[in-house]
């Protein structure tokens, strides 16, 4: 799903979007469900979704060459997503058994769910090729990710370097997302955080972390 | 009535529960649960106060703190927060024109008109004495529909639970605003996710693409972190920065005259009254209740003209029906097990987490809980309207933190909350993965909150449903043969058909666009 970040903000300029082909959006869906396909192939048992991943691929080549008109691209993208995520699910659930008699098996439920959001993922879709839609806002690039490196990067220092420095600098990181940040009350304001959040988990919740580097 | 005052009676004994702490080797009372009413209410108020933080955001940051708490404490914590935004919200609706909570967008029209009139003391103090006085009722009412309403519960075999959840899932679909078809694609979609994991009979690891950490499922804090609080963070980060003029107006004067109790009683007792009857309905909550208390009070004025220009009966109306829905919300969740907006999923995730299965059954196995948790109510009320007014400056010197700050100190706060649950660095990833996806689906115009409702009713749906249908031999028409549970579906379609009709789309859209 990482890649359900786009559309990309190029697919939406302004009078390119309504009633006309969308480039970037067509061959982001057409990568993504190519992959889909490679995934059912490989897996056993997914014939239904390799039809759909074959079916989401037609639709996508349709896009980037014009032939399937996007004028509401934000329910477009959002219901295609959605049958991606419930074709993605299918072929995941494939090989777990399903009823036996009268008893559901593990996975009943997943597949049955997962048809009912294709279906609902698709109606979505079709509604924003009928139905002319306000288009996709721009993505900024700055703040969103330098929030989500914060976080990614408090995951992968904790361990190592412990506590105290770890949420120091994703404090540091997380504010560089900011346009308007000056350094010193930035480098303040991550100590005074460092040390509440010390005092939280640390002393008052007596958390068991490691707080320093192990040497 | 005498059993209802025996059980707030057995209730406030919970809430005034002294535990022995040794302190330097003398034994000192504290009232414990007291301490986490008053946290929480004031966290709550502070949540309210400021713009860019919402209570789903706040519920979600502090769940991995409140793990480590007795499982009363922790629930009447995140109560107090509930409610105590509904508080906070007013006071910057009121004095800076800027709403801290989606719940008193409505009440900035008339509330801010009166701070401009230098009549900010008494828009605030009618504020609390109205969301007080709602408070009190909608305790009360909340006590005296447990019994009976559990009672109708314990009734309920696998398929009318199974049809209960899809009618209260609609229920909430229908009234939340946005396209229902997309809100209903949210709700499956949380379905589906709930699914991952190992399957509850056989044990078989379900869509879990071989990651260990997958296994258990989905963890729900993880989910509620990444799609409440930093993909909000994320979203506001994109909005350009905005400057808060605050009222340098003196608060002086902090009572209200008498004619202005005079005008705002009635307000008091409609706003009251209709926010409770639409904080029982399932995705009712707060902020439609506040609408239509606003809009019902201007119809029935006898000078529609004076509303927009500070009526007083502006400001109690809204902020009473808020506060009356957020404690009636807590009903079917304490009743039926039924959570009916995103806050009160967090609160199953709360239950869950503490090993409580939120349901009829809370009430029997757990009386000191249930009651317990209702009389905080009513005292965290009485605790916000004494602390809510003195402290008006302090909330009010709050919104000067600028937010380059603050949402710095949010990310590491729930970096390390969540990291704290399970010391799992994947849950961190996972919910920055939330996070994005959350703010992939607001640029779609998809809402995250019915997506946490499918995720968190999704367990309880897929055992009854398959209970239901063990129990018929599979035999689907189950749901329509069994009475109550026909009754309770077919209100579900009727509705869906009704919200889907064109004319009553427009309706609706109109109702959220005032």
């Amino acid at each position: 799903m990482s890649e359900s970040l786009s559309p990309s903000p190029q697919g939406t300029r302004p009078g390119f979007s309504i009633n006309s082909h969308n480039l970037v959006g067509g061959l982001i869906i057409l990568v993504i469900s190519v992959a889909l396909l490679g995934y059912a192939f490989y897996s056993a048992n997914a014939v239904i979704p390799r039809f759909m991943s074959f079916a989401l691929a037609l639709v996508a080549l349709g896009v980037t060459v014009g032939v399937v008109p996007v004028p509401g691209p934000r329910d477009f993208y959002g219901g295609v997503m959605l049958v991606v995520l419930a074709t993605l699910a299918l072929i995941a659930s494939a090989d777990l058994p399903g009823q036996r008699g009268f008893a559901f098996g593990p996975g009943t439920a997943p597949r049955l769910f997962s048809f009912i959001l294709a279906a609902l993922g698709a109606a979505v879709a079709v509604g924003g090729v009928f139905v002319e839609g306000p288009p996709i806002d721009k993505y900024k690039i700055r703040g969103p990710s330098l929030v989500v490196i914060s976080i990614l990067a408090f995951a992968a220092m904790v361990r190592p370097i412990g506590l105290i420095p770890a949420t120091f600098l994703t404090f540091m990181i997380s504010i560089l997302g900011s346009t308007e940040m000056r350094w010193l009350e930035s480098v303040i304001g991550a100590a005074l955080m460092t040390l509440f959040c010390w005092l939280l988990f640390v002393v008052l919740l007596k958390l068991p972390f490691q707080l320093w580097p192990r040497f | 009535m005498s059993e209802l005052l025996s059980h707030l009676a057995q209730g406030m004994g919970v809430v005034f529960q002294f535990a022995y702490v040794d302190v330097f080797g003398v034994s000192i009372p504290i009232p414990w649960n007291i301490l986490f009413c008053l946290l929480g209410a004031l966290v709550g108020t502070l949540v309210g106060v400021l713009p860019g933080i919402g209570t789903v955001a706040t519920i979600a940051m502090l769940l991995p703190i409140t793990f480590g708490l007795p499982p009363v404490g922790a629930l009447i914590m995140l109560a107090g927060i509930y409610y105590g935004a509904q508080y906070g919200g007013s006071t910057t609706s009121v004095l800076v024109n800027i709403p801290g909570e989606a719940t008193s967008v409505i009440t900035c029209l008339d509330g801010h008109q009166m701070a401009r009139q230098g009549r900010a003391g008494p828009a605030l103090a009618i504020a609390a004495i109205g969301s007080f006085f709602a408070g009190c009722v909608s305790t009360v009412l909340v006590a005296a529909l447990g019994v009976p309403l559990t009672s109708i519960a314990l009734l309920f075999g696998p398929a009318e639970y199974f049809s209960l959840m899809c009618l209260g899932l609609i229920f909430a679909v229908v009234l939340a605003k946005g396209s229902v078809l997309k809100a209903v694609a949210m709700v499956v979609t949380g379905l589906l996710l709930s699914m991952v994991g190992s399957d509850l009979e056989t044990g078989a690891g379900r869509m879990t693409f071989d990651v260990a950490e997958l296994a258990d499922g989905i963890g729900f804090a993880n989910i509620a972190m990444g799609l409440f609080g930093f993909a909000e963070i994320i979203r506001n980060l994109e909005l350009p920065a905005e400057s808060r003029d605050i009222v340098k107006t003196k608060i002086t004067g902090l009572m209200p005259t008498r004619q202005d109790l005079i005008d705002s009683a009635g307000a008091i007792v409609r706003g009251t009254a209709l926010g409770s009857l639409v904080g029982i309905l399932p995705g009712g909550g707060a902020v439609i209740a506040s609408f239509a208390a606003y809009t019902f009070e201007k119809k029935i004025s006898k000078h529609p003209e004076r509303f927009g220009n500070g009526a007083i009966e502006g400001v109690a109306a809204p902020e009473s029906a808020n506060n009356a829905a957020a404690q009636t919300s807590f009903i079917p969740l304490l009743t039926l097990g039924i959570p009916p907006n995103a806050v009160m999923a967090l609160m199953v995730g709360a239950m869950t987490i503490h090993g409580i299965v939120p349901g009829p059954q809370v009430m029997t196995k757990q009386p000191d809980l249930f009651w317990g948790m209702i009389a905080s109510m009513w005292i965290g009320n009485l605790m916000l309207v004494v602390i809510n007014l003195p402290l008006v400056g302090v909330w009010v010197s709050l919104l000067r933190v600028p937010y380059r700050l603050l949402y710095p100190s949010i990310v590491v706060f729930c970096c390390i909350g969540i990291y704290s649950i399970n010391n799992s660095p994947t849950d961190v990833v996972i919910s920055a993965l939330f996070g994005v996806i959350g703010f992939w689906l607001v640029k779609h115009d998809f809402e995250p909150a019915p997506l946490t409702l499918g995720f968190v009713l999704g367990p309880l749906m897929e055992e009854n449903l398959r209970r239901a249908m063990l129990i018929a031999r599979g035999d689907a028409t189950v749901f329509f043969t069994r009475p109550i549970s026909a009754v309770l579906l077919t209100i579900a379609i009727i509705l869906l058909v009704v919200a889907a009709l064109p004319k009553m789309r427009r309706r609706r859209d109109e109702v959220f666009v005032e």
